[in-house]
C-alpha cells in the first residue's frame, strides 16, 4: 500500500489500476469482517489528475455508447443533451464546472470517456469524468469536512473528503452539482 | 345566456375542496391543543378563504356563505379581538360538516334537508360575540342533526343504513370509472412517443425497400437484356448457355420474388401498423383530453359578477364548449381567458347609453367561441363594443417614446394594435384611454406563447368591436417541423410558424441601416442569421443561394438564413431533460429515427431575440434608457401568488429593474441575511411562513436591512390593517384595488432616491 501512498493513481497503467481494485476490494470486505460499522459506498472517479467519489446512491447507471448534441446558449460546463434510451439527460462537465486545472487536455477526449448518470431527487445529469473507478466502502463516519485551504471555487461542490487507500477522495455534492438550470426565466 | 353546466366543474371543487376540508378538520383540532398557534390559523384562514372564492365561482352560494363566516372567525382569532377556545370547535366542526355535505350534495336542493341559515347566525354569533366563555347558543340540539351532515336527512332513517347508501353510491362510482395519477398517464405517453418514433422509423425503411425493389428490376432487366446478347453471341459460334448461367438467372428471378415479396409485405405491415399506432397515439392523448367546456362552463357566472361589477349589461355566448384540449392546456388556458374577458367587459364594451345612442343594442355581446383548425385549438374572444382605435394606441406609443412619430406614421393598422401586447406597454397608464388599466395584454400573451406554445393575436374594427384570437396547439407533443442546419448542427423549426423557404442570391438582398432584408409580396422582411441567434458558428457562405426559412409570429415576420433547408417531417416533442429546465431559443428535442438527437427551436423566442438583432426591437420605455448608465435597482418582491408576483415582475423589469423573488416572507428575509443586495423590498401581506408586516418588522429591527425601503402591497384595506402595516415600519402601502404599474413603480423610485 505504501507506493500507492506515496504516488497516488495516476501513471498507472490499466493492470495496475486493476490490481489496486482488487486490493480495495479486499481490503472493504475486511472492515466488513470486523465490525459492524455502518458503510457508505462511493464510485470513485478521475477529473484531469485528482480522484474524487460519489455516493453509490446517487448513480443510477455507467453509460458508455452515446453521442452528445449540444445545446446553444447553455453554461459552458453543459456539453449538451444525451438520448439514454428514450430518455434526454443533460451532460455535465465536472472539470469545466469546478474550474480545473488540466480542463484542456480532459476536453480532448471528451467523446471516448464514460459518463455517469447520476441522478437528485430533482433532476438527472451524465456526469463526465475522465475514468472511472472502483466501487469501495467507507465507515459512513469517515466523511470529514472540507479541507479549509481547499479552492474556494471547488469547496462548494464538494461535501466532505474520505482518506482512501492512504489519500483524500473529495466526495462530490451532487446536490450542489445538480441545480436545475433555467428555472426562474 | 348558454345553460351553465355545472357538473363538470363541480367534480374539480369538490376535489380541491377535500383537501382543504380534511386540512381544516385537522386544523380545529391542532388548534384546540395550541390556540396560540400563529402559523396554523394563518393557514386556517387561507384554506377557508379560497373555500369561499372557488365555491363560489362554481355557483354554490351556500358553501361560500358558511366558509365566509368560518373566515370572520378566523380573522378575529388571528388578530387577537378573540382567544380560541376548544368549546369554538363544536361550532368549526358544524360549519365543516356542512360544508362536507353541500359539497357532497352539489347542485341538488338541500334546503329542506339542512338548515343553514340557523348555522350561519349561530356562527355570526361565535364570531360576533368575541367571548371565548360565551356557550355555543342551541349548540346541543343542532350538533346532533347536523354532525353527520346525512343524518339530518332524515329522522326517521337510522345513520347505518345512510351510511350504506352513500357506501353504495361511491362504489356504483367506482366502477365506471378509474382514477389515474397523471404521472402514470404521462409514462404511458412517453412510452407511446417512443413507439411513434419506431413507427417513424419504420416508414422511412418502406422507401429503403422501394429502392430495393427498384434496384433487383434493373439488374433482372438488364440481366436479361445481356443474356440475350449473350446467346446469340454463343449461338453464332455454336454454343450454348452454360448451367452456371442458366442457374444464376433463375436465382436472379428467385431474389426478385423474395425481394419484391418481401418488400410487399413489409410496406403492407407498415402501413397496417401506422393505423394502428396513429390510433393508439390519438387513443392515449385523448386519455389527458377535456372538453373546453370544463373551463367555460364557470365563465357565465363570473361574467354576471364581471357584468355587475363594471354596471354593463353583457350577454355571453359560449359556442363550441365540446372541443377537446390537452388537461395540461387547459389547465393553463382559464387565467388568460378570465384576463381577456375581464377588458372586455371593462374596457371593450360602451355603458349602456353611449351603446344605445351609437344604435347598438344596450346589452353588449361577448363571442367566446373555440374550435379545432387542424392540430391546432383556435379560441376567439370578441365583443361589439368600441374596438382600438390604432391612431390612439400609436399617439399613446409615441407620447411614451416606444416608436418615434416617423415610425408610427409607417405603421400599418394591424402593426399599432399590436403594440398592446408590447412587454409594459398595456399596463401603463396610457392605454387607460385605449384599454384601461388592470392586468396588462402583455402578460396574457406570455402565458399563452411562454407556457401554451401558442399565439395571439387581435382584430379589431374602431366602432364595431375587438376579437381575440389564441391558437394553441392541441397536443404539446407532436408537431411538423422542418429540419435545418447551422454549422455541422440541425435544429427543428415548427412547421406551424414557417410563412415560406425560399433560397436567394445574395443580390437579391438589400441592406438598410446596416441590416440586411429582402422584399417579399410587397413587404420588407428583415434577415437575421440564425446561427448568431443561437450564438453558434455557421458555415462559411459558399457564395451560392442563400437559404431562407421566413418565419411570422403574432404580426411579425423575420427571415432566418440557415446553411441549409434539410426537409419537413413529424416530430415528437421531448423535454430537455430534469436538469436543463429552460434554454433560450430552445422549446425542447427530439429523437430522430436514427437515435440522432435534434433540438426544437422555441418561436416565440427566436422571435424575440431575432428581432431584437435586427434593429426592430421596440424601443424599451424611457425610464430604462435613462438608468442605462448606472448599475439597475434591484427590487425583492415577497409574493406568493404566481400570477401577482410575475405581475410585479414585469413591471419592475421592463422599467429596467433587476427582480429577484420569494414565495413566502421567510424566503425573503434568508434571502436578504444571505446577504442578496436589493435596493427595495415589495411585499404582500398574506402569505405563508412569514407575513409582510413580520417581514417588515424584522428588516426595520435588523441594522444591516434596516435602511431599505419596504412597500406592502395587499388586497386588505381595512384601516387598522393599514395601521398594522404602519405600525410594522412599511414605507408605503398599496392597496390591490388602486394598484396599477404608475402607482408602484412611482411609489417604489420615490423611496429609492
Amino acid at each position: 500500500m505504501s507506493e500507492v501512498t506515496s504516488r497516488g493513481f495516476d501513471g498507472f497503467s490499466d493492470a495496475a489500476i486493476d490490481i489496486l481494485r482488487r486490493r480495495a476490494e479486499s481490503l472493504a470486505s475486511e472492515g466488513q469482517g470486523e465490525a459492524q460499522v455502518d458503510l457508505m459506498s462511493l464510485l470513485l472517479f478521475r477529473l484531469a489528475d485528482e480522484w474524487y467519489a460519489i455516493r453509490i446512491e446517487s448513480v443510477r447507471e455507467i453509460y458508455n455508447d452515446y453521442s452528445i448534441t449540444p445545446i446553444p446558449r447553455v453554461p459552458d460546463y453543459i456539453r449538451g443533451i444525451v438520448n439514454i434510451r428514450g430518455e434526454i439527460v443533460s451532460v455535465t462537465d465536472l472539470a469545466a464546472l469546478m474550474h480545473m486545472s488540466g480542463q484542456l487536455e480532459h476536453t480532448m477526449d471528451a467523446e471516448q470517456s464514460s459518463v455517469i448518470v447520476a441522478s437528485t431527487e430533482e433532476c438527472v445529469s451524465a456526469l463526465l469524468v475522465d475514468e472511472i473507478g472502483d466501487i469501495v466502502e467507507v465507515p459512513a463516519n469517515a466523511l470529514e469536512p472540507s479541507l479549509a485551504t481547499a479552492d474556494r471555487g471547488q469547496a462548494d461542490w464538494v461535501s466532505g473528503s474520505v482518506y482512501f487507500d492512504g489519500r483524500l477522495v473529495g466526495v462530490i455534492n451532487l446536490e450542489k452539482i445538480l441545480t436545475p438550470i433555467g428555472e426562474n426565466e | 345566456m348558454v345553460e351553465f353546466d355545472r357538473s363538470a366543474f363541480i367534480g374539480k371543487f369538490q376535489e380541491e375542496a377535500t383537501e382543504y376540508l380534511q386540512r381544516l378538520n385537522e386544523g380545529v383540532i391542532m388548534l384546540e391543543g395550541d390556540p396560540g398557534n400563529r402559523e396554523l390559523i394563518d393557514q386556517m384562514l387561507r384554506d377557508a378563504h379560497t373555500l369561499k372564492g372557488s365555491s363560489r365561482m362554481v355557483g354554490l352560494l351556500e358553501i361560500a356563505d358558511v366558509a365566509h363566516k368560518l373566515e370572520d372567525i378566523m380573522v378575529k382569532v388571528r388578530d387577537g379581538a378573540m382567544v380560541y377556545t376548544p368549546d369554538m370547535s363544536d361550532g368549526l366542526f358544524e360549519a365543516l360538516d356542512m360544508i362536507v355535505f353541500l359539497c357532497e350534495n352539489a347542485g341538488k336542493p338541500v334546503a329542506a334537508e339542512v338548515d343553514i341559515t340557523d348555522l350561519i347566525a349561530r356562527l355570526a354569533v361565535v364570531s360576533e360575540g368575541g367571548k371565548s366563555d360565551a356557550p355555543m347558543p342551541s349548540s346541543a340540539p343542532t350538533l346532533s342533526s347536523t354532525a353527520g351532515a346525512a343524518e339530518s336527512v332524515s329522522e326517521a332513517v337510522p345513520p347505518d343504513s345512510v351510511q350504506a347508501v352513500r357506501e353504495e353510491k361511491l362504489q356504483s362510482k367506482a366502477q365506471n370509472t378509474v382514477r389515474i395519477r397523471i404521472a402514470q398517464v404521462d409514462h404511458l405517453l412517453n412510452l407511446v412517443s417512443e413507439v411513434v418514433i419506431s413507427q417513424i422509423k419504420a416508414e422511412q425503411r418502406v422507401k429503403d425497400f422501394r429502392r430495393m425493389q427498384g434496384l433487383v428490376n434493373e439488374i433482372s432487366q438488364f440481366w436479361a437484356r445481356m443474356k440475350a446478347q449473350y446467346v446469340s453471341l454463343l449461338a453464332e459460334r455454336g454454343d450454348q448457355l452454360g448451367d452456371d448461367a442458366e442457374f444464376l438467372g433463375e436465382q436472379m428471378a428467385d431474389l426478385k420474388r423474395l425481394v419484391v415479396m418481401t418488400a410487399k409485405d413489409y410496406i403492407d405491415d407498415t402501413a397496417r401498423t401506422s393505423t394502428v399506432v396513429a390510433d393508439l397515439q390519438e387513443h392515449s392523448m385523448s386519455l389527458r383530453m377535456l372538453p373546453v367546456s370544463t373551463v367555460f362552463n364557470a365563465f357565465p357566472r363570473a361574467m354576471r359578477d364581471l357584468a355587475h361589477q363594471y354596471k354593463k349589461d353583457v350577454e355571453l355566448v359560449i359556442e363550441g364548449g365540446d372541443t377537446e384540449l390537452d388537461k395540461k392546456v387547459l389547465e393553463e388556458i382559464n387565467d388568460p381567458l378570465v384576463h381577456i374577458l375581464r377588458n372586455a367587459v371593462d374596457h371593450g364594451l360602451e355603458p349602456a347609453e353611449e351603446r344605445v345612442g351609437m344604435g347598438k343594442p344596450a346589452a353588449g355581446t361577448i363571442h367566446l367561441a373555440a374550435r379545432q383548425e387542424g392540430d391546432h385549438i383556435v379560441i376567439e374572444i370578441s365583443d361589439d363594443g368600441a374596438g382600438i382605435d390604432p391612431e390612439k394606441v400609436k399617439a399613446a406609443a409615441v407620447r411614451k417614446g416606444y416608436i418615434t412619430a416617423s415610425e408610427a406614421k409607417a405603421m400599418s393598422d394591424r402593426e399599432a394594435q399590436y403594440l398592446i401586447f408590447e412587454t409594459g406597454f398595456s399596463t401603463n397608464a396610457i392605454i387607460t384611454e385605449i384599454s384601461g388599466r388592470g392586468v396588462g395584454m402583455d402578460v396574457v400573451r406570455e402565458f399563452v406563447v411562454k407556457r401554451l406554445k401558442g399565439s395571439l393575436d387581435v382584430l379589431s374594427t374602431p366602432g364595431e368591436g375587438t376579437t381575440f384570437h389564441l391558437t394553441i396547439p392541441l397536443t404539446l407533443a407532436i408537431i411538423r417541423a422542418l429540419m435545418l442546419r447551422v454549422g455541422d448542427r440541425t435544429f427543428a423549426l415548427p412547421t406551424a410558424s414557417i410563412e415560406e423557404t425560399l433560397r436567394v442570391s445574395a443580390s437579391e438582398t438589400i441592406k438598410v441601416e446596416g441590416h440586411e432584408v429582402i422584399r417579399r409580396q410587397r413587404r420588407t422582411v428583415p434577415l437575421v442569421r440564425l446561427c448568431d441567434v443561437l450564438g453558434i458558428e455557421g458555415a462559411p457562405s459558399d457564395g451560392g443561394k442563400i437559404p431562407i426559412a421566413t418565419v411570422g409570429f403574432s404580426g411579425h415576420r423575420i427571415g432566418f438564413i440557415v446553411d441549409s433547408l434539410v426537409g419537413e417531417q413529424q416530430i415528437v416533442i421531448k423535454n430537455l431533460g430534469t436538469h436543463l429546465r429552460h434554454v433560450d431559443n430552445i422549446a425542447g428535442v427530439t429523437v430522430l429515427g436514427a437515435g440522432q438527437v435534434i433540438p426544437i427551436l422555441n418561436v416565440p423566442e427566436l422571435m424575440e431575440n431575432g428581432r431584437r438583432m435586427a434593429g426592430m426591437r421596440v424601443r424599451e420605455s424611457n425610464g430604462k434608457k435613462n438608468e442605462k448608465s448606472t448599475e439597475p435597482k434591484c427590487i425583492l418582491i415577497c409574493e406568493d401568488s404566481f400570477t401577482t408576483r410575475e405581475l410585479e415582475r414585469s413591471i419592475f423589469e421592463a422599467a429596467g429593474y433587476k427582480v429577484e423573488t420569494a414565495t413566502d416572507g421567510a424566503l425573503g428575509l434568508a434571502m436578504l441575511r444571505d446577504g442578496l443586495k436589493v435596493d427595495a423590498v415589495v411585499t404582500d401581506v398574506q402569505m405563508p411562513n412569514m407575513t409582510g408586516f413580520q417581514l417588515t418588522k424584522a428588516i426595520k429591527s435588523d441594522e444591516t436591512l434596516k435602511h431599505l425601503p419596504v412597500t406592502i402591497v395587499t388586497s386588505l384595506e381595512r384601516d387598522e390593517e393599514k395601521a398594522e402595516g404602519i405600525d410594522a415600519g412599511a414605507d408605503a402601502y398599496i392597496t390591490k384595488s388602486v394598484f396599477n404599474q404608475d402607482t408602484l413603480l412611482e411609489t417604489v423610485e420615490r423611496l429609492i432616491r
